[in-house]
């Protein structure tokens, strides 16, 4: 459309929603930030035009999250409104209406993982996930990229898609061995059918501007221009800042408006940061200008002189990273095709997953069928234990979107089999062939 | 006995409302060259009908504002802006600004200092300027760099008038309150000169009344307090209407209105007893500003629009060719398909019976083109409407229960006002399924609404427990807190003392007042709460005089 907007805006601060009172992600985390665009004019812009989020359908969120017991009990509105408000973005964008959309909502998701317990992180269901799987079911898009910017490692979002070739998920972060979640290391590449569609870049703490773009430049806009999606997500978040109170990075203002202005994604969806007085504000100004294409150089921090410098040694660290992640990258096809051969029938992993939020321990057995006609199909046994949260188990099975018909069937076995043993609580077969989840 | 003139595009229209009752009513043409003749017609006109000249008050609601800004008659201003760090805004303003340094951050407190070099630099750049304004970002939280350099202009300059921004509004929006900033200084003189006339003017004629300029959210100014704050008195005619509407006919339920005129039909939307607000502000010559308005929307349909086809498809408006030929005109109009259809007795039937043979085609005949006409001009109507519905339901809302209750309004009932309302609102609401109500003053409710508008003033208090004090925009105040526990309840009480002090500094009476925004948030350092941040707005509340003469 020739007279569509440049952006599309889903502003829901979520004033009457916190995690608890004095916890990070509160109600006044984006009191400021209101402030800021108000004062600015920003929303009488032209080229912006504001969207209200609507609410998503628990078939949105079972489309990607098992919920154990159920997804119902384990969130809230809030969070049904905050997925709206990404669908609500996805929509304008894919009408037409506007070139771009950023949903600026609360609460955040990017640590929620395909089986919810509860949650961690902050986060309860995937704001981004839900979003994507509801493009490729609405508007039939395929290919997606999604680039995670929050200083976390975007767990949740690279385990949702870790076994699906047809999104790339690239995440950098703060290096997992300084920082929750503790993962994200340049290893975790994708289950084999997938491999190299997972690409972390874990990055040293103190890494500023110079580093990122340097990043940016040699190593996510080149991957992007190969891979060459239908739609470009960025996830957010805006913790690499560095007033950040849970991190230890350098990223300004500036580096971030630049970084959206390069990446130039379709949609953009707030995950984390927590310095909501000193870099919310101008980061989340930064960002909508760039992304309506207006001037945003004069978006600089009044305490912009606390910046720290990048170290030398950081700069060479981050170097070495680019080098080792680009060759990761022009060898994947080879690499993929030697880890389907080792793998044979079934790839499996075994994994504990923590729950910061509640203190549970989950512990999870993956297991991926490569089939040589499809994507092939998952199962999932889950079991997890926290001392107020005692015990809840589960097993399911996971067939995909174009799972073929041995596949769908001996998911569905699987998770028969699974209840006539009973060795777990509860049972579900993910079917996002016919779009529904079923709990036997 | 309250006098109330409304100065339209065509009819410069009189109403004096004594005890709650409309006593005399006066159209005189309006006198574009100058507005005065025309209301000081209107003024004798009445004072003649009613045998006295003894107001209690007269208000104005004029286009003496709006026609200065059309055609030109406006001051070039020296605007200086203070935006700090942010959005470069100079785009989505009137005219080029001189920048300068400061800036104050979002909790108030100032960043960087202005510098009195640059001010007298500004001074030199506008040296031919003899109005200025004066604009900073979140000046509002804390005025004194605007302040500041103000006072360095006056020194430098010595300009005849000095608008501040945070002075004009209270709220946030930088890029709003420097439009309203700058057109308010450059309309200033030329209201200025007007308000001199219509002081003069009066005293001739021996009415000592004092005079109030009724502004775009309903309320009214006295002219003294009006002089200072000229753009306030742009946009009134519609305001006056729904006004009007307000006075003949109360309600406290969920309303559409509409104000259906020659050419255009105005509508509002009333929540408890009042018309709702539009966002942010008005537009003013393309441009938004912070001024406060009723939320209305118009389309161009009206008693004398055109009716005419075009390659044999039926069309209504938007244009008036003049007036309906059952009144002698030349072309059909809807007017002679509300005579044709039998649903007003005016003017020469048989005249608008022709009319509507000119619209028939085929095998219609007379009856089944004047129904065509009115079905179409209903359709228009109720396509605005519905624009206007869905508009409201997708107002953004910030809170989780306001996503899950909802905030869409359900119309419960349709007032119709305005020359040609008796037609066309019971078609209206026949096809939305609601009742309605044609007051009786119904033709002249912008003149009644003139008349009856209360007095409104509002405040907008601030308070940051953390940093210890709060600032009320609109007074230009930033005090200490008074005390240590300040709760939300302190802050309501506190802006009702400082309503009160503003409302007597503009001689407006205190009435009842209400509470139009409040918020309060936790500022957390760490993980422990370390103070509030407390918003609160308050104002008189709008509303008319009707059956007491109180605040006067």
């Amino acid at each position: 459309m020739m007279n569509a907007q440049k952006l599309g805006l889903v502003f829901f601060p979520a004033f009457d929603w916190a995690i608890s009172e004095t916890h990070p992600e509160r109600q006044e985390r984006l009191l400021y930030t209101r402030d800021q665009i108000i004062e600015e004019g920003l929303l009488d812009m032209p080229s912006i035009r504001e969207y209200k989020p609507g609410m998503a359908a628990y078939q949105d969120i079972e489309r990607v999250h098992i919920g154990v017991p159920d997804i119902r009990t384990l969130i809230t509105d809030a969070h049904l409104v905050s997925a709206g408000g990404a669908m609500a973005a996805a929509d304008a964008v894919m009408r037409g209406e506007v070139q771009r959309a950023f949903a600026l909502v609360r609460p955040p998701g990017h640590h929620a993982m395909r089986v919810v317990h509860g949650t961690r992180g902050f986060c309860a269901i995937n704001m981004e996930a839900i979003m994507v799987e509801y493009l490729r079911k609405v508007y039939g898009i395929r290919k997606v990229a999604i680039v995670d910017t929050d200083v976390h490692h975007g767990d949740g979002t690279q385990d949702i898609f870790y076994h699906d070739a047809e999104t790339l998920f690239i995440s950098f972060h703060q290096d997992g061995r300084t920082l929750y979640p503790g993962t994200g290391f340049t290893n975790e590449m994708g289950s084999p059918m997938a491999l190299g569609t997972t690409l972390n870049i874990p990055l040293p703490p103190g890494t500023a501007d110079d580093g990122l773009h340097e990043v940016l430049d040699h190593l996510i806009m080149p991957v992007l221009a190969d891979f060459k999606p239908d739609i470009i997500i960025n996830s957010a978040g805006q913790d690499n800042h560095y007033s950040d109170p849970l991190a230890n990075m350098a990223i300004t203002a500036q580096g971030y408006a630049r970084l959206t202005d390069k990446l130039k994604a379709d949609i953009a969806v707030l995950e984390g940061g927590y310095s909501i007085e000193k870099a919310l504000p101008y980061i989340n100004v930064g960002i909508m200008l760039a992304m309506a294409g207006l001037d945003y150089s004069k978006v600089i921090e009044p305490d912009i002189s606390k910046c720290p410098k990048q170290s030398l040694t950081v700069a060479r660290t981050i170097k070495s990273l680019i080098e080792e992640q680009q060759s990761m990258w022009a060898n994947r096809e080879k690499t993929r095709y030697e880890a389907v051969a080792k793998a044979g029938d079934f790839w499996q992993r075994k994994r504990r997953i923590y729950y910061d939020e509640q203190g549970i321990d989950e512990q999870q057995i993956e297991r991926v069928r490569l089939c040589p006609k499809c994507s092939g199909y998952l199962t999932i046994e889950t079991e997890a234990r926290g001392s107020d949260f005692g015990c809840k188990s589960a097993f399911a099975g996971v067939i995909s979107r174009e799972a073929c018909s041995q596949c769908r069937q001996m998911a569905t076995d699987a998770v028969h089999k699974a209840k006539k043993q009973g060795q777990y609580q509860h049972y579900f077969v993910q079917n996002k062939y016919e779009d529904r989840l079923e709990k036997l | 006995m309250l006098l109330g003139l409304d100065v339209g595009g065509t009819f410069t229209d009189g109403a004096v409302v004594a005890d709650g009752k409309v006593v005399s009513v006066v159209k005189t043409p309006t006198t574009h060259d100058n507005l005065l003749i025309g209301i000081l017609s209107a003024v004798d006109q009445v004072v003649k009908d009613i045998g006295s000249q003894q107001f209690t008050r007269i208000a104005l609601s004029t286009t003496v504002v709006t026609n200065a800004l059309v055609e030109g008659t406006i001051d070039q201003v020296g605007l200086c802006i203070i935006p700090g760090p942010g959005m470069d805004i100079r785009a989505a303003l009137p005219v080029e600004p001189y920048i300068l340094s400061g800036y104050i951050d979002h909790r108030g407190c100032a960043a960087a200092e202005p510098r009195q070099r640059e001010a007298a630099a500004a001074c030199r750049h506008f040296q031919s300027c003899d109005v200025f304004a004066i604009s900073g970002k979140f000046s509002v939280r804390n005025p004194c760099h605007e302040l500041a350099v103000a006072q360095w202009v006056r020194q430098q300059a010595n300009p005849d008038h000095i608008t501040i921004g945070s002075e004009v509004s209270g709220s946030l929006n930088f890029l709003r309150r420097t439009n309203s900033a700058y057109y308010n200084a450059a309309v200033w003189r030329h209201f200025n000169r007007f308000a001199v006339g219509v002081e003069t003017a009066l005293k001739i004629r021996g009415i000592s009344a004092p005079v109030y300029i009724l502004k775009a959210d309903g309320g009214t100014l006295p002219l003294g307090v009006a002089r200072k704050y000229p753009v306030e008195g742009i946009f009134t005619g519609p305001a006056a209407s729904v006004l009007g509407i307000m006075a003949i006919s109360p309600t406290e339920r969920r309303v559409l209105s509409l104000d259906i005129g020659g050419t255009t039909t105005d509508l509002a939307l009333w929540e408890n007893g009042v018309p709702l607000f539009a966002e942010g502000g008005a537009r003013v010559g393309g441009f938004v500003t912070a001024l406060r308005a009723f939320r209305l929307s118009s389309v161009g349909v009206g008693g004398d629009s055109l009716v005419y086809r075009n390659e044999g498809l039926l069309k209504i408006g938007p244009m008036r060719k003049g007036p309906a030929m059952a009144a002698g005109g030349q072309w059909p109009t809807v007017t002679d398909a509300m005579v044709a259809a039998e649903l007003i007795d005016f003017g020469n039937r048989q005249l608008a019976l022709e009319a509507m043979g000119q619209v028939a085609i085929g095998e219609q005949t007379i009856r089944e083109a004047a129904d065509a006409v009115l079905n179409e001009a209903v359709n228009l109507i109720c396509q605005a409407i519905d624009d206007m519905l869905a508009q409201q339901a997708s107002q953004p809302v910030y809170r989780v229960e306001d996503v899950v209750h909802g905030t869409q309004l359900i119309v419960e009932k349709i007032i119709g006002v305005g020359g040609s309302a008796a037609g066309l609102v019971p078609l209206v609401a026949k096809r939305m399924g609601l009742t309605y109500e044609l007051p009786k003053q119904g033709m002249v409710a912008n003149a009644i609404g003139a008349a009856v508008a209360r007095p409104t003033v509002d405040v907008t208090l601030r308070a940051d427990t953390a940093q210890g004090y709060y600032t009320v925009a609109e007074l230009g105040i930033k005090n200490k807190l008074p005390i240590h526990n300040f709760t939300l309840s302190d802050a309501h009480q506190l802006a009702a003392e400082h309503l009160a002090e503003l409302a007597e500094r503009r001689g407006i009476f205190l009435g009842a007042t209400e509470v139009i925004q409040s918020e309060e948030f936790n500022v957390i350092q760490g993980f422990s709460t370390i103070g509030k941040i407390i918003t609160c707005r308050l104002q008189v509340k709008p509303g008319v005089l009707m059956n007491h003469e109180e605040g006067l």
